[in-house]
């Protein structure tokens, strides 16, 4: 048996196409079938803390210079739980849960201003053309090198850019343009808060508790998220789209995208089980020619 | 319906800058002790650098 699993055999290379997906599928579904109800406490936690630094920085309990870092983590942990609803990983619909899976990212999406349909159906359609050049809605993200993605996710983000019509047009195919009106509330809803705040002397509240720490975690978002697992974003294919790397910031640090092939190729296990699904998938991924850095 | 909606979804560079962007400008310059030059008060000041940032970003497509 192979050192890493309890499923797969010593010699895989004599292995048909079918028997390897069989095994493949097989170790997935360890992974997967099961609540990950780490997500669920993290989203409603983490929302909760990031709401109360609001009242703790009004009443002068905690000083804003204090509250901006708390801040800017909590944006950046916004997403990861409605990624794991977009791909119905709390609960899938009809069952009993679902309600759950759904609320987790209703509930918590308003916070980095995109409508949780609007992920969903955009990210969903990224796992469906990842890399093509005309359909995949991140594919502005591919750049040299960091700094220069750096750079790239900060110019996809102004009003012009090509990333807003890329996410416009998945919702078109999708024949879902209410969500574009949905996507323009939000925007104007955001924008209409921090002016609220703003113009009754709330100012540097509203800009280190909500858009300063929004868009530096959207950078590292979408850092982590899309550029750093599927560069240099090349190739297209069930497994060579994306790859397994090892990041400075370690896997905690990297939000778990290390073993980001594990959930292109089984979207449905869970972030907090891919790395264990990884290692012992791994002999398949390599019998598979899959870009492998870990 | 439509157009409003595309009108304004074009205008949101200038609708941020005069909500938000401005008195971001004026009331930091305030916390950090800044004054305006040309003896105009920060809100002033801050209107027409905000103002004017928020025109450049509507005409170009760009912030930075």
């Amino acid at each position: 048996m192979n050192a890493h699993s309890t499923i797969l055999p010593e010699d895989l290379s004599q292995l048909s196409d079918a028997q390897l997906k069989k095994l493949e599928l097989k170790i997935a579904r360890k992974y997967s079938g099961r609540v990950p109800w780490i997500a669920v406490v993290w989203a409603f936690g983490n929302m909760a803390v990031w709401l109360s630094l609001w009242p703790l920085v009004f009443t002068g309990l905690l000083p804003l210079w204090a509250a901006f870092p708390i801040a800017t983590v909590n944006m950046a942990l916004v997403y990861l739980p409605t990624h794991e609803a977009q791909h119905d990983i709390i609960a899938r619909p009809g069952t009993k849960l679902r309600w759950l899976n759904e609320l987790v990212g209703h509930a918590t999406s308003w916070m980095i201003v995109y409508p949780f349909e609007v992920l969903r159906i955009t990210h969903l359609d990224h796992h469906r053309h990842t890399n093509n050049p005309e359909l995949d809605v991140d594919i502005t993200v591919n750049s040299k090198g960091p700094w220069h993605a750096i750079w790239n996710i900060i110019a996809q983000r102004q009003p012009g850019a090509k990333r807003n019509h890329d996410y416009a047009a998945a919702l078109y195919r999708a024949g879902r343009t209410d969500l574009i009106v949905l996507s323009l509330a939000y925007k104007l809803g955001h924008i209409a808060v921090l002016g609220a705040l703003a113009w009754n002397g709330y100012a540097l509240e509203a800009l280190f508790l909500w858009w300063l720490p929004y868009h530096i975690a959207i950078t590292y978002i979408v850092f982590f998220l899309s550029w750093a697992p599927h560069h240099p974003g090349g190739e297209q294919g069930r497994y060579r789209n994306t790859r397994s790397w090892r990041s400075n910031l370690g896997n905690i640090g990297s939000m778990g995208m290390q073993f980001h092939i594990v959930h292109h190729l089984h979207p449905y296990i869970p972030l907090h089980l891919t790395p264990a699904a990884y290692w012992e998938m791994k002999p398949i991924l390599e019998a598979r020619g899959c870009r492998l850095g870990i | 319906m439509e157009r409003a909606l595309k009108l304004v979804a074009y205008s949101l560079p200038l609708i941020f800058a005069f909500a938000f962007l401005v008195p971001v400008i004026d009331q930091g310059m305030q916390a950090v002790g800044l004054s305006a030059p040309f003896g105009l008060s920060t809100l002033t000041f801050a209107l027409v650098v905000g103002g004017a940032w928020g025109v450049i970003a509507q005409t170009t497509g760009r912030w930075l």
